[in-house]
């Protein structure tokens, strides 16, 4: 009988992370199952690592709330309602930056110890502003995040020009969040993966989970297309399908439910920028092989992952409105991921009430790739029973108890 | 549904030809979109400039052409071409997404064939990348459409009867063809003689092939293949060497050839991007490569969407004009056109034929079954992907750490992820797969939207829909 003493469930970053954190940090017998389904986010992922950006709503959030200047330019003359930059709770913060102050280390660790190399950059993220409405939306970004002013530098058009000279005249410059970096997103998954198996850990790849196995209300394994697998603990690490898994485990739902984005991404070029970009319609990154990727629309439709003219377009427009060197290349691809969502946009962490043997590390919404590293080690820290990293509280599921959704 | 609306054809080729053909018969208008500037496809699309003589090919091709030409001309008074266009993918609810004419525009459909064709099925071995290695459909369309010579001193190596027509109309376009290297033993095609019998005259139209080689001294060796390509900057030779059944080569019996070009050609691959993309479900096959699932209609998991010719399987092209006409039927069928018994009788006269087709055809596919053999040609630094320049042990060291998939592939190495799209390293990286045992949800490289580059400049100018 294949007995572990964890079984992952989910082969994505956060999946992937979990078992590299508790095969370097514990003698455990672990396996990890995956199937690649359509919409994975892991790899339809940007793989910033923009922890304050999107903390305050920029990177993958932009469209999602729109800025002063978005506003002002719908509302065409007509009184703007005030409104603040969309910054999530103080949890949120912590969580994100602790993850991200793990990445250069962690990049160090998988290179020398591993040979894999997710390709991290020091990037920095840059929010172009091309008008007052953009500057006023930068500046309540900035008095909303006092505490982490040192990271956070303001760019006038000059500066901006002579460090993205690729970026329209039209801006009057930038602020720049110092500490926000991106790395290659698949081969992160890969990485963690690879290192994972080096350590031991069991991989079941391409295979297809059929249901949870229970005893009661403990969890006790897996039913897989591979054959049954025993576990003391099963961490739900399935991205935007981790209700269907939860469901089985629990008896109850839980609020995560796919959000799709659309991305474009060019054919390779030189090197245009020196760091990742986040305007009032897109962000822009030009990853490690040249390719500039272009993201991404924030849409409810169910599993649907194809693509549409319309957010291309938008996407496409946003894009060369800040890099008119783009109209001198081409759309090499499209694709569309499945973001895992939860109404909070918190990610759901944790143990549940009633049910032993199981946790879950899922709903990390946009920031999947950035948060895998912290997410990781704190599934190995509940696994082991040791004190976590963070509080928590704010994160388990027990918080949509009384939610009528 | 209003009887007017034109049914959508993509591909200009035979299959699409004679759907068209067929529909006006019954007076519904189409639509043929084609990627270049003339029908017929590939293999009956002609010089693409005009020229009085083309003495180089042979009669029976000239009069295909000219019965395709015939075909189109009868009935093009309700078949609208749309040429020079590229369809991008599916766009919305029953649209596709064009190209043409510096621009984009929608069409929509009500029912779609596609007729897309194949491509060729690339297979690497050390220098298949140096200018002068073409695969074999390649020099063909030089001869044919480009009117060009593809090289002055050629040999061709692969498998199937395109080596020796190749053989012949270079030979008679004035090129040297200094040998032809069919992979299989010759007593493996003389097992096949039953079926070849089933298309007799196609059969002796391949002997009269061989003796014309044999009467001009061209060489055809039986059970010998490509070992490696060799030049500084261009091909200056190749190794070649006896293979075994299962298309092994004896390296130590390997002998260089000096050589400016060379054609090979081990098979072709149904284009089924556009199908995919659209959504219809596929079935993987050993000849073709993933082909969609279709019922005896040719109509796929997608209700009124059809897909015929070669990108429905490799049957060649007589099998792709009789899969167009039985598509055609069901919708005018469907229309209301034709009755049940006259539709039956039509189809079952298509299908003998189609039939017949089919057991010449695979006594071909068993003859020229691929062999293991090939995937060991690469060396562990060659390149198997090359717009991601990924090489075989890039891939091989993946699958020894546990991948089973092409996506996990693609994720770990990058192949597939360049401009091709996994047309030129995906069935080689799927046959690695398969080798390897992982013959269950083994994935494709998923086709992504747009299926060709398009201008970002493109994305500024608002949509036409075309009525």
């Amino acid at each position: 009988m294949n007995k572990y003493d964890v079984v992952i469930a989910g082969g994505g970053a956060v999946g992937a992370a979990c078992a590299y954190f508790l095969s370097r940090d514990t003698d455990l017998k672990i396996a990890l199952v995956d199937l690649k389904k359509s919409g994975n986010a892991s790899r339809a992922s940007a793989g910033g690592l923009w922890a304050i950006g999107e903390s305050v709503g920029l990177g993958c959030g932009v469209i999602f709330f729109k800025t002063l200047s978005k506003l002002h330019s719908e509302a065409k003359g007509e009184e703007v309602p005030t409104m603040r930059p969309h910054q999530l709770p103080d949890c949120f913060f912590e969580f994100a930056l602790k993850s991200n102050d793990m990445y250069p280390d962690l990049y160090e660790e998988l290179r020398t110890k591993h040979d894999v190399d997710f390709k991290f950059e020091r990037t920095g993220l840059k929010f172009i502003m091309y008008n007052r409405e953009d500057e006023l939306y930068a500046d309540q970004i900035v008095s909303g995040i006092p505490h982490l002013s040192d990271q956070i530098r303001w760019l006038d058009a000059e500066q901006l020009k002579s460090e993205e000279p690729y970026v329209t005249p039209d801006a009057i410059g930038a602020i720049d969040f110092i500490c926000d970096h991106q790395v290659n997103p698949y081969r992160l998954v890969e990485a963690y993966t690879e290192a994972a198996r080096q350590n031991g850990v069991e991989l079941f790849l391409n295979t297809e989970i059929q249901s949870v196995l229970k005893e009661g209300n403990r969890v006790v394994g897996l039913k897989t297309a591979s054959g049954d697998l025993h576990c003391d603990t099963l961490v739900n690490a399935t991205g935007a399908w981790a209700n269907e898994l939860y469901k089985q485990a629990t008896g109850k739902d839980m609020p995560v439910y796919p959000v799709k984005g659309q991305i474009v991404l060019s054919e390779r070029m030189p090197k245009i920028m020196n760091g990742c970009i986040s305007t009032s319609d897109c962000y822009i990154a030009q990853k490690d092989n040249g390719e500039i990727l272009i993201g991404s629309s924030t849409e409810e439709k169910g599993f649907d992952t194809t693509n549409s003219l319309d957010k291309i377009q938008e996407l496409s427009r946003g894009a060369m409105k800040c890099l008119p060197i783009l109209n001198e290349s081409n759309i090499k691809r499209c694709w569309a991921g499945l973001r895992p969502g939860t109404p909070d946009e918190l990610p759901i962490l944790g143990k549940v009430s009633g049910v032993e043997g199981y946790l879950n590390a899922c709903g990390h919404f946009r920031t999947g790739i950035l948060t895998s590293a912290i997410t990781g080690k704190l599934i190995t820290e509940l696994v082991t029973e040791q004190p976590t990293s963070i509080d928590l509280t704010p994160f388990n599921v027990s918080r949509f108890d009384n939610d009528p959704t | 549904m209003k009887k007017s609306n034109p049914v959508v054809i993509v591909g200009g080729g035979p299959s699409g030809t004679a759907a068209a053909a067929m529909l006006g018969k019954y007076q519904i208008p189409s639509i043929i979109i084609d990627e270049t500037s003339k029908i017929g496809g590939v293999i009956y699309r002609g010089p693409l400039r005009n020229t009085a003589t083309l003495p180089h090919l042979d009669d029976n091709l000239q009069r295909a052409m000219s019965a395709l030409r015939t075909r189109y001309e009868k009935h093009k008074s309700f078949i609208e071409l749309k040429l020079q266009t590229r369809v991008l993918g599916p766009e919305g609810d029953q649209h596709l997404l064009l190209s043409e004419g510096g621009g984009l525009t929608t069409l929509e459909h009500n029912e779609l064939i596609l007729a897309t064709g194949c491509h060729e099925r690339s297979v690497p071995f050390p220098g298949w990348q140096l200018p002068g290695v073409m695969l074999l459909g390649g020099v063909q369309l030089q001869i044919k459409s480009g009117l060009v010579k593809p090289g002055s001193k050629m040999a061709l190596l692969g498998t199937g009867p395109l080596l020796p027509l190749v053989a012949c109309q270079l030979h008679k376009a004035g090129v040297d063809v200094v040998g032809v290297y069919e992979a299989s033993a010759f007593n493996k095609l003389a097992k096949e003689a039953v079926a070849l019998l089933h298309k007799p005259k196609l059969t002796l139209n391949g002997l009269s092939m061989m003796s014309y080689l044999k009467k001009h001294q061209i060489l055809f060796h039986y059970g010998y293949g490509i070992v490696s390509a060799q030049g500084d900057k261009y091909l200056e030779q190749v190794s070649v060497a006896p293979y075994d059944d299962q298309w092994r080569p004896d390296r130590s019996q390997a002998k260089p050839l000096d050589v400016d070009a060379i054609g090979v050609g081990y098979g072709f691959v149904a284009r089924t991007q556009l199908a995919m993309l659209l959504g219809i479900e596929h079935d993987y096959s050993k000849v073709s490569g993933y082909i969609p699932k279709l019922d005896d209609n040719y109509q796929s998991s997608q209700k009124n969407t059809y897909v015929v010719g070669d990108s429905s399987g490799l049957l060649g092209a007589d099998a792709a004009i009789c899969e167009g006409q039985i598509a055609a039927l069901n919708i005018v069928h469907q229309r209301g056109l034709l009755d049940s018994a006259t539709m039956e009788k039509e189809r079952r006269k298509i299908e003998r034929k189609h039939a017949r087709i089919k057991r010449f055809r695979f006594g071909f596919d068993r003859f020229s079954a691929r062999q293991t053999g090939l995937l060991d040609l690469p060396q562990d630094d060659t390149v198997v992907c090359r717009c991601e320049q990924a090489t075989k042990k890039q891939l091989t060291d993946a699958i020894a750490e546990g991948v089973k998939d092409l996506t996990t592939l693609k994720m770990r190495t990058r192949i597939g992820m360049g401009d091709c799209q996994g047309k030129t390293c995906s069935s080689y990286a799927l046959d690695l797969l398969h080798q390897a045992g992982h013959d269950k949800n083994t994935g494709v490289i998923k086709p992504r939207f747009p299926l060709d580059p398009i201008p970002f400049t493109f994305m500024e100018e608002t949509l036409n829909e075309q009525v």
